[in-house]
């Protein structure tokens, strides 16, 4: 990790040097933290699973050299909406038309040019919100690079549809690591559905650094689906930050289906009364896959709703961490939060780490969580046998059902069907 | 149809049927009664070859074909129907879905083409006619949530789809209330019909009071130690099982051993 700090040393100077003077602090202070703590080691308990040798060889991307044609990045999961190719952590081509209301800039234009919320938003992520949702290493790397990403602005009352993002690295001799940060501000009654597909070629070894902060307005609505399926040795770090003022709601998609090493951070903080947050996601393992989520969420008023959902399946030898943690604060009364996390594993050399956390410090509070780690449940595989069904007929289609209890939930029949048939066709077998 | 002979099975160990003699003819409707742990719902599991269920002796013979030597999903294949006691929920799977690709096994078995959604749809809207039921339940996982009757409508549900040769009804009265109970009866009747078989198991004589059977069997400690037609159902009903206990069939006035009553 050293040759990283190396790199980021020559790198600075150029990033420090441009932009307003609070960006050159954040950035400097940033690189101050990474140079003390360097990335996050298996001795941070929030990283006690996940190792981080498959980084070893990586080296820091400096700048963006020359542009491909957009003929090699991934298609959209779905053709409706503004469509945004992020290649190698950063915009691929112009952004099109915007719709009234709407403001998407790169981020290096929007901190040259200034966006309303932007420099909150920036700062808000270096102040440690709560115990496991403090900065770690990845995040102060990003801070440190802040540079290349986009900033999307909903002014209040706008509803500005779907965006999709779709995320995508280059081959290259030298794995590679991009940071890349993404800023979403809806003001109050303003709506965003924001949909991050992840797709790099096969053998692609680079590692992408991603943060995604949002600060939700009063009243206004997030709906983000993250879906992944990267290369078998790609290495994804992401991390969702998110912002709830009052009544604001937050919907959170999460499907990884892919990836050599992958670990994300979905972190949310209810800090208006009656904020709502409903986090679900979906992990399918198989071949030496290692996928690891910690979703939090942070219930700091009154009256607010979460609701966290995992589902996972791992085969081959795959391994999948799962920490789900609520905080009810002092203050934060008649708070309802339910957790819930359980997997499947399909052969006896998969393993899935899962833990439950919950602390509640507020009155008049509903909770609950459950975790569970199982294997299929074999008198549902008969009874679907007895009515003709074979064997592998039957444990396709409970897995998938499995599955699809996550990707149920999203609101758009299209996608859902999407996301349904890729999840079935990478669907781990039972050994 | 089905002969079953010196059929003895085990279950963990313990051996639950003790040589047990059947014989059905398409067309006609058993009743195999009998005092709890007697080995009813073990019948209907082996029968439909639920695994942990050891056959140690005799032998199943199911149109020409031993019943024991197919998989379960090839039983079903061949016509077998087991009614589930207890209807297994399967939370995120259609009950259309699943019923189509059942349906769709089955038929691949057989060598027919499958259906596809609209000509499925098209057969699942008139069974639900014959039945007289909604179709509330199509669009829900399969028994994910569903009340005791809705499970049992459903099981007769799927019967009627899947035409089975050989249905077998476990203990399909059991949890149900009287209405629930005239709807899953009346819809068992209506799929009465001169090629299909039906074995009934049950506890109660109530459910005979509608689905009135050829023959009535009672079973007590895994062997069937009487026959009847359906008037032994009432006898039994009046006198209860005691008289297994005092010496068997000599004690229970039976006097219509090959009659069978009208209802």
């Amino acid at each position: 990790m050293s040759e990283l700090v190396a790199q980021l040393d020559s790198a600075l100077p150029e990033h420090c040097g441009s932009g307003p003077e609070w960006l050159k602090v954040l950035r400097k202070n940033a690189a101050d933290e990474f140079r003390k703590h360097g990335l996050p080691t298996r001795k941070d308990e929030a990283w006690k699973y996940t190792g981080l040798g498959a980084l070893a060889q990586v080296r820091l991307a400096s700048g963006f050299e020359n542009r491909i044609s957009a003929a090699t990045h991934p298609a959209p999961l779905l053709e409706k909406g503004l469509q945004i190719d992020m290649l190698d952590g950063q915009l691929l081509q112009e952004i099109g038309e915007q719709l009234a209301g709407v403001t998407l800039l790169p981020l290096a234009d929007a901190l040259k040019f200034g966006v309303s919320g932007l420099q909150n938003l920036l700062e808000s992520l270096s102040e440690p919100a709560s115990k496991s949702g403090s900065t770690n290493g990845f995040s102060a790397l990003n801070s440190a690079t802040l540079d290349s990403g986009l900033v999307i602005h909903v002014s209040a009352g706008t509803d500005a549809g779907r965006l999709s993002l779709i995320w995508s690295t280059r081959s290259t001799d030298t794995p590679l690591l991009f940071n890349s940060r993404i800023c979403v501000i809806l003001e109050q009654d303003a709506k965003l559905e924001l949909l991050e597909h992840f797709e790099s070629p096969d053998e692609n070894a680079n590692t992408s650094n991603i943060v995604l902060q949002a600060e939700l307005g009063a009243h206004a609505t997030l709906q983000h689906v993250r879906f992944q399926q990267e290369s078998d040795k790609a290495v994804l770090i992401t991390r969702t930050e998110i912002s709830q003022q009052a009544d604001s709601e937050y919907a959170y998609y999460g499907f990884d289906l892919g990836g050599g090493l992958v670990r994300h951070d979905v972190h949310t903080a209810l800090k208006g009364s009656g904020a709502k947050s409903a986090i679900n996601g979906a992990y399918l393992l198989d071949g030496s896959r290692h996928v690891d989520n910690h979703a939090r969420v942070d219930h700091m008023a009154p009256g607010g709703f979460s609701d966290q959902y995992f589902r996972g399946v791992a085969g081959g030898s795959g391994r999948a961490v799962f920490n789900t943690a609520v905080c009810v604060h002092p203050g934060a009364d008649e708070t309802e939060a339910r957790q819930s996390n359980a997997n499947i594993l399909l052969s006896a050399r998969a393993e899935v780490d899962t833990k439950p956390e919950l602390e509640i410090y507020a009155d008049e509070v509903i909770a609950s969580h459950g975790a569970t780690v199982g294997q299929l449940d074999e008198q549902a595989v008969f009874y679907m046998r007895s009515r003709g069904l074979s064997e592998q007929e039957a444990r396709q289609l409970l897995t998938t059902a499995f599955c699809r209890s996550v990707s149920d939930k999203l609101t758009d029949p299209v996608l859902r069907e999407v996301i349904s048939e890729r999840m079935m066709a990478v669907m781990p077998q039972a050994e | 149809m089905l002969k079953i002979k010196n059929l003895h099975a085990k279950v963990a160990g313990n051996e639950i049927l003790k040589g047990l003699n059947l014989e059905l003819e398409a067309g006609e409707i058993h009743a195999i009664m009998g005092p709890n742990g007697a080995g009813k719902s073990t019948l209907g599991n082996v029968l439909a070859g639920r695994e942990g269920y050891e056959v140690t002796q005799g032998e199943v013979m199911f149109n020409g074909k031993n019943l024991l030597e197919l998989e379960p999903e090839e039983r079903a294949c061949e016509g077998v129907f087991l009614a589930f006691q207890y209807p297994v929920e399967i939370p995120g799977v259609n009950n259309t879905y699943f019923l189509r690709a059942a349906l769709n096994a089955q038929r691949k078995y057989r060598g027919e083409e499958p259906l596809n959604s609209v000509e499925f749809l098209r057969l699942v809207r008139e069974k639900l006619k014959i039945l007289h039921i909604g179709d509330e339940l199509l669009h829900r996982a399969v028994n994910e949530g569903f009340s005791g009757g809705e499970k049992k409508r459903n099981e007769i549900f799927q019967m009627a789809v899947l035409e089975p040769t050989l249905a077998i009804l476990d203990e399909t009265d059991s949890g149900l209330d009287i209405d629930a109970l005239k709807t899953v009866a009346e819809g068992v009747n209506r799929l009465r019909s001169p090629d299909r078989g039906m074995i009934v198991v049950t506890h109660y004589q109530r459910l005979l009071d509608y689905i009135v059977p050829d023959k009535v069997h009672v079973l007590a400690d895994g062997r069937l130690v009487a026959t009847g037609g359906a008037d032994l159902a009432l006898k039994l009903e009046e006198q209860g099982y005691a008289w297994l206990e005092d010496g068997g069939i000599a004690t229970l006035d039976v006097d219509s051993v090959g009659h069978v009553a009208s209802p």
